[in-house]
């Protein structure tokens, strides 16, 4: 299988063989790999130089190598293929998501109000701080899906916008 | 709370009704059988009316008493006990009605103003307004927060100074009338208001101004019958014009650096005051030696503007060696919760010079592991290596001029290495999303291929 991994600005094609070898931009790669914490953390000894690599954050994939912090991506060749030509099938809705999860302190619009782009629309508190968040569009207000008050996972769609 | 001989329950997750409700923690004071509480440096440490309440409740408050913390903790009450000890002020205002009268006063001050809660503390409720327009939106943010936090919605405003240093003096005084300053901490690395470095010395202060500020704060101590720890703020501009900012009536968040370059144990000493014990050392007899730095290692993503982020930790290693302390809640399966604040660990280097604390400091972090959740170590790592802050010529605007994006020089093989343990991190989490069996045949084949 082969691989396409983004580190920082940094590309490279990793593939992966059936009989376990790997080569890293069409070089074989001799390598000692250790899976030192299950799905977290790799001990990978290459050419005499020994690196550790965590896994901080899955989405996004961030790593700690060795004490640096590297942002990554893979795609895999099926995904390239996949991406090829479906790129950016506009829905022409807009959601605005909790960035983590909170307690919404407010709603400041209604449903089917017209908002200029950096309006509020929630406020959202998370850990004793209070974030306003603002459409990221000039829009009409099509749905808002939780009223104040209530707790939001991360993630959660708190409204929808339609461009207007 | 693992550390802890005895666990109460005082409610549920929500500070309203736990961590901020003084009746029910003065009830478990009285039942558990202890004589003193110490309120920590979040939640209830700086309110008067609980500091009383345990007083009246016949209980030890670890702290200035509640009368020092009524004349101290409203900021513009504060501001003028200040300008009365003959120590110079930033140009302000008293607690404002509402966001129209704030406005006008904000267009007489000159923008950027500063909106800060009265009854405030930690940055809580803080919020630069640089122009008339964005004045309302920025009153309403902070009033929700000053209300959330400290259960006090009103607000007053300061001059914003830019382009200066947060520089800080810890005082100790006893209640016999001895009132000494053990140094000052520069926390001017922030952001939000809140603190992410904190040092001492400060690396741009020098003999004739740190005597300056002991003495101001030492003079609105004395002012204000204070009693145990406290901190004086200022802001310092590079000219060496200081302005009183606050008094933090508790133990501060990074008081281990004073400890570490004092010798002294705050906290022990904080309980010796509030037995009543009087001070057992002189103004002079109080020696400064070597430099230390703490990071505050928070929930926060440095990538994102250092939005919080909650989760569970999946993997903690906390660093050690000479001169590295870590004062710290993290363990490896804990639940960060969104509740509260984000601060996870301190990290605290001491070196014989500022030079050897960085360098300590510097090992510290590349040895330091947290995974599951984005925190601020990457922010720190970089820090440490900034021209400004290795030469010391840093202030408030440090982390607005941080650059995230500026990527750290990989060398071929650790791209490999990185590139591969990527791979196999996004196909271990497919597999575990799809139920298959980990350790996957061709990671054993390389294992062992590897090993032949």
């Amino acid at each position: 299988m082969r691989y396409e991994v983004t580190l920082d600005d940094r590309r490279l094609r990793v593939d992966l063989g059936q009989d376990g070898r790997f080569t890293v931009d069409d070089r074989v790669v001799a390598a000692d790999v250790r899976e030192t914490v299950r799905g977290r953390q790799w001990s990978i000894t290459l050419e005499g130089s020994s690196y550790e690599i965590t896994v901080v954050t899955h989405d996004p994939l961030r790593l700690d190598l060795d004490g640096h912090d590297v942002r990554a991506a893979v795609i895999d060749e099926r995904a390239l293929r996949a991406n090829r030509g479906a790129s950016g099938a506009r829905t022409g809705r807009v959601e605005l998501r909790a960035p983590m999860p909170g307690l919404l302190k407010a709603v400041h619009v209604k449903e089917g109000d017209v908002v200029d782009r950096d309006t509020p629309v929630v406020t959202l508190e998370a850990m004793k701080m209070e974030n306003e968040l603002l459409a990221p569009i000039r829009g009409r207000v099509m749905k808002l899906t939780h009223v104040s008050g209530t707790k939001v996972e991360g993630g959660a769609v708190l409204a929808v916008l339609v461009p207007e | 709370m693992r550390a802890a001989d005895a666990a109460y329950r005082i409610g549920p997750a929500a500070p309203r009704e736990s961590y901020l409700n003084a009746s029910r923690i003065i009830e478990v004071a009285k039942r558990s059988g202890c004589d003193a509480i110490h309120p920590g440096y979040g939640f209830l440490s700086e309110n008067a009316d609980f500091a009383q309440a345990v007083a009246d409740a016949g209980l030890i408050f670890v702290g200035p008493p509640a009368k020092v913390q009524r004349l101290l903790g409203e900021k513009t009450a504060a501001r003028r006990l200040a300008r009365a000890a003959d120590v110079p002020v930033a140009a302000g205002t008293e607690p404002l009605r509402d966001a129209a009268a704030a406005r006008a006063a904000a267009k007489e001050i000159g923008y950027p103003v500063l909106l800060k809660p009265a009854g405030g503390g930690g940055g809580k409720g803080m919020r630069v307004v640089a122009r008339d327009e964005d004045f309302d939106a920025a009153w309403r943010g902070a009033t929700g927060e000053a209300t959330a936090a400290f259960g006090a919605p009103a607000l007053y405003l300061e001059r914003q100074i830019t382009k200066a240093r947060h520089v800080e003096m810890q005082i100790l005084a006893d209640g016999h009338g001895k009132v000494v300053w053990l140094g000052e901490r520069d926390c001017s690395i922030q952001r939000r208001h809140q603190k992410l470095i904190e040092e001492s010395p400060g690396p741009s202060v020098e003999d004739g101004l740190r005597a300056k500020l002991g003495a101001a704060a030492v003079r609105i101590a004395e002012r204000a019958g204070y009693v145990n720890a406290g901190t004086v703020e200022f802001l310092v501009e590079w000219t060496g014009k200081f302005n009183f900012l606050e008094v933090n009536t508790r133990l501060q968040v990074e008081h281990p650096v004073t400890e570490m370059v004092t010798g002294l144990d705050l906290v022990a000493l904080q309980l010796r005051i509030a037995g009543g014990e009087p001070l057992r050392f002189t103004q002079d007899e109080i020696t400064r030696r070597g430099a230390a730095i703490e990071c505050r290692i928070t929930a926060e993503d440095p990538f994102a503007g250092f939005v919080p982020a909650s989760g569970r930790v999946a993997l903690v290693r906390e660093p050690a060696g000479p001169g590295i302390r870590v004062d710290s809640a993290l363990f490896s399966g804990m639940t960060v919760p969104s509740e509260y604040d984000s601060l996870l660990a301190k990290v605290i280097a001491y070196g014989r010079d500022r030079e050897e604390a960085m360098a300590r400091m510097r090992r510290a972090l590349e040895e330091m592991r947290i995974a599951g959740i984005p925190t601020s170590l990457p922010f720190h790592r970089a820090a440490l290596f900034e021209q400004d802050f290795i030469a010391g010529r840093y202030d408030t605007d440090f982390v607005a001029r941080w650059d995230p994006k500026k990527a750290p020089e990989l060398s071929d093989g650790a791209a490999a290495a990185g590139a591969l343990a990527a791979v196999l991190a996004t196909r271990s989490r497919g597999e575990r999303r799809t139920l298959q069996p980990s350790d996957p045949a061709w990671a054993r084949a390389g294992r062992e291929d590897a090993l032949r």
